[in-house]
Order: structure tokens, then C-alpha cells, then sequence
């Protein structure tokens, strides 16, 4: 949890409470921080749901790494691969299991976009 | 007699231009011309959104998968035709597929299914299970459940050759009796009953947004069908350094011959050789979002030493192959186009529009 980051009072609050009940031996004795030695280390990466998105809430989506930067560009290059397999979280429908056509009548999502099915859920 | 001549020569130049068949949306298969840098076919697909094509041992067929209700499809290279398609879904009853191989006769499917059973109230989701195909009869004739131990999508999620996003790497040894599932790890099957014969632990990669890693598979139709000639990624138990190689593996006798080159970079994109076999390709990626940084990396295959490198801006997500010919490497995927580069000096060359979004699917590319 050391990557995540509170937001707001509540969440610091929680993080303090959580500070509070003490840390596992290991870690105090250290400071909490990781010891960094002379090795390659993985990148914390975020937490990121997997699947289609259950709820609406566009502008969410973000890359592996928790920004912006590496969406396809424009993001509808991307859209259909999301579809398909809800490989990515996105603002899109799922292909497998509720809205196969969808995508039928656009063969283009970044040129044809506008020819996407409208999707009531 | 001089045009004659000049007529033969430009007919020899015209057959050896190469065809690449890609998977489209919403539902084709993509017939692109290399020498003339367009499609020249679209093959409607009855059962749906192609996500993996495989090619037979013969190159003679391709076998589409489709992601609607579970089909596939086998269609004729020489006439872009479909022979025969079948779905496996009905209104009970749907299934995953990961992964797909033929046999060398190409009687039979490889693959891995989870069964999703519609009961009165509820889906029951299966567990995920070998499964093996029928052609012919269109049907699934065995299934074995996959041990617990053994992840549903390998490590990878993805092979080249066809393999697409759902393609999972699947192999068969030329003799038809061991599989071969490329990912986190090779595993080695024995074809009749699924019983594991051996597991070779590889490196993790660590970049989610690329596909063709671990031990990527180069193209089918310009590779060696007795072995699979990689990018293979290494790391010490100790300090953890990373460092990449050239591994060619044996699909007949199971065994690696591997060569390090030097430290890996973040990641690679597959690889690609040259049908002559003396180099080999890849796009390597250091740095992510904003900072991402793409370069092509040539290979020589005798010294196994890279020869040259260019940076090259490649996309977010992008798939890398090869013209039949080797003189063209190519960027697709996440598009409607095909980026094209010359080979010798990385230098793009043209971008070919597909007139429509490109699948998972991969890239067959056929002399």
C-alpha cells in the first residue's frame, strides 16, 4: 500500500490509523522505506482494474504507468482493442459478452467513430 | 524479343512480391499486395472478429479464429476462399479460447478452452482445460483440465506468428506428438494426452503493454520448422541483471542453444530474421508513457552482435514484422495502417492505409 497516496482528509486519516497500529518489526527497524541495494528493482507499477468498465465515468483511463502519456494517440486507435477483449479498462462496451456489434458498422474507430453503435447499459 | 524479356523480368519481379493476410475489424481478413502496398482482398468472415490466425504446416491454409461465438475458419491461401467454418458456442454453452495450433496433417486444433455454462439462474464458469479440436468434425474431441499450477493465459500474453493477443504461443513439433506453450515459461506437452514432458523456466518481461516477449516466435512461414530461432530474456538469481540473447530452440530434441549479447533493454518486440537467416530484427523500448524511446535493432546471426540500431517513434502499442523478402519491416497494430521501413537504413518508407482497424490477429506473411 506505500504507493497509493491519500487524496483527501479521510484517506490521510485512515493512512495515519493505519500508521498507528504499528508496522511488522522488519519494517521499523528500517524506517519503513525499502532498502535500494546495488540491484535491478521492478517498478512499483499502480493498480489498475482489469476488464471493461462497470460505470461511466470517462477520463479515467490511464496507461500502464499511471499517467496519460503512453494512451495510443489519438485514443480511438486503441478503442477496439479494448473492446475486444476489455484487455485494458476503458470507456467501452464488452464485445464477448453484451455488444458484439458494437463496432459494425465502423471499420475505422478514429476516422469512423461517429458510426459506433449508441450503447444503453 | 526485348520486351519479351523485359515482360519476363517484370513477371518474376511481380511473383515474388510477398502477401500479408491481417485480421480486420469488423469482421474480415485483410489481403495485403506487398509489392503494391494495398489490399487486394477483404474476406468477410461468417463467424465473426478474427483475434488469432495460425498457418498450416504446409502453408497451404489458414486457420482463423474468431471471437463472436468461438469459430473458426479455414480458408485456402492460393484462392482466398473459405472451406469450412464452425462455431463452437450454442445458446447454453460459450467458450474462451487461448491459444491455437494445428497439427502438421491439419486435422486437428490445439488449444485451451473455459467453458461458460448458461444454467437457470446463474453462468457456471469451467475451469480451463486442454483441448483438442476436430476439423473435420467440427467439434471438440478431448479436453484435459490444466493443472492448477498453470495459468489460463501464459506469462506472455501473446505469441508472434499469427498468435495474436489471445494466440498464447502454442507450437506443434513437426512430428505432431509434443506441444510446445511459449510464455512465462516453455512448456512441453505430449500431444495425446496433455501430460507435461518438461518446463523451462524464462525471464518474466517487464513492460504489461508489450505482447511478444519471453520467447517470441518468428514468423511461420519464413521460419525453420524443426526449430524457433528468439529473443530470449535472462536474469542472475543474485543481482538480477537482465541481459537478452539469441535462443534457438530444438522442437525435436527440447533444447535451447542460447547466446547473450548483452544488457536487455526495458523490452522487445519479438524478433524477426531474415529469410536468408544470416540477421535478424527487433524494436527494442527503454523509458514508458512520455519518456518511451523505440529503436530498431539489426542482429547478425553468425556473431550474434548487434550491427546497427536506429531510433525509430514508434507508437504506444504497436506489433513489429517483416516483409517476405526481409527488405521491410513493418509497424502496425492499434491503427487502421501499416507503418513500412526499409530494412538496410530504418528509414520509413510508407504508410499503407488499411481502410480499416487491424486486429490482434497478427500478420501472416507468405512469399
Amino acid at each position: 500500500m506505500k504507493h497509493l497516496k491519500g487524496l483527501n482528509r479521510k484517506a490521510r486519516r485512515i493512512d495515519d490509523i493505519v500508521t498507528s497500529m504499528g508496522r511488522p518489526p522488519s519494517e521499523q527497524s528500517m524506517g519503513g522505506d525499502d532498502i535500494v541495494a546495488l540491484q535491478n528493482q521492478t517498478q512499483q507499477r499502480p493498480h489498475i482494474p482489469m476488464g471493461c468498465a462497470l460505470a461511466f465515468s470517462p477520463g479515467w483511463e490511464v496507461d500502464s504507468a499511471g499517467g496519460t502519456a503512453g494512451l495510443c494517440q489519438p485514443v480511438e486507435r486503441d478503442i477496439y482493442d479494448c473492446y475486444v477483449t476489455c484487455f485494458w479498462p476503458a470507456q467501452v462496451p464488452d464485445h464477448l459478452n453484451n455488444y458484439p456489434d458494437w463496432a459494425g458498422k465502423c471499420a475505422t474507430a478514429t476516422k469512423d467513430w461517429r458510426n459506433l453503435d449508441l450503447v444503453f447499459p | 524479343m526485348k520486351q519479351l524479356i523485359a515482360w519476363f523480368a517484370f513477371s518474376c519481379v511481380s511473383a515474388s512480391a510477398g502477401t500479408l493476410f491481417m485480421g480486420a475489424y469488423p469482421n474480415l481478413l485483410l489481403v495485403i499486395d506487398e509489392d503494391k502496398g494495398k489490399v487486394i482482398d477483404q474476406i468477410k468472415l461468417e463467424t465473426g472478429l478474427p483475434v488469432n490466425i495460425r498457418l498450416s504446416h504446409d502453408k497451404k491454409l489458414l486457420y482463423i479464429f474468431t471471437n463472436d461465438r468461438s469459430g473458426f475458419e479455414v480458408m485456402d491461401v492460393a484462392t482466398h476462399k473459405v472451406l469450412s467454418h464452425f462455431v463452437l458456442n450454442d445458446a447454453t454453452h460459450r467458450f474462451r479460447l487461448q491459444g491455437a495450433a494445428p497439427d502438421p496433417e491439419g486435422k486437428l486444433l490445439y488449444t485451451t478452452t473455459t467453458e461458460f455454462t448458461k444454467l437457470v439462474d446463474r453462468y457456471e464458469v469451467g475451469k480451463a482445460k486442454y483441448t483438442i479440436i476436430d476439423v473435420a468434425q467440427q467439434k471438440i474431441t478431448k479436453t484435459v483440465e490444466q493443472p492448477p499450477e498453470e495459468p489460463a493465459t501464459p506469462g506472455a500474453p501473446g505469441g508472434a506468428g499469427g498468435g495474436g493477443f489471445r494466440g498464447g504461443g502454442f507450437e506443434v513439433s513437426p512430428d505432431g506428438k509434443y506441444l510446445y506453450q511459449f510464455g512465462s515459461n516453455v512448456l512441453v506437452l505430449k500431444a495425446e494426452d496433455f501430460s507435461e514432458v518438461e518446463k523451462i523456466a524464462l525471464e518474466r518481461p517487464e513492460d504489461p503493454s508489450m505482447r511478444e516477449l519471453g520467447l517470441s516466435i518468428p514468423q511461420e512461414s519464413l521460419s525453420d520448422p524443426n526449430q524457433r530461432v528468439s529473443i530470449f530474456n535472462y536474469s542472475d538469481p543474485i543481482v538480477h541483471n537482465r541481459v537478452f540473447g539469441l535462443a534457438t530452440f530444438d522442437l525435436n530434441k527440447r533444447r535451447f542453444d542460447f547466446k547473450p549479447i548483452g544488457p536487455a533493454p526495458q523490452s522487445m518486440a519479438g524478433m524477426r530474421i531474415s529469410p536468408d537467416k544470416k540477421e535478424a530484427f527487433t524494436v527494442i523500448t527503454n523509458g514508458v508513457g512520455g519518456n518511451k524511446r523505440c529503436e530498431f535493432w539489426a542482429l547478425d546471426m553468425g556473431t550474434s552482435k548487434i550491427t546497427r540500431t536506429a531510433e525509430v517513434p514508434c507508437r504506444s502499442r504497436f506489433t513489429f514484422g517483416m516483409s517476405t523478402n526481409g527488405k521491410k519491416l513493418y509497424l502496425y497494430g492499434a491503427s487502421f495502417d501499416i507503418e513500412v521501413y526499409d530494412a538496410k537504413t530504418f528509414k520509413l518508407e510508407a504508410t499503407w492505409d488499411l481502410g480499416h482497424d487491424a486486429t490482434m490477429a497478427g500478420m501472416i506473411a507468405i512469399p
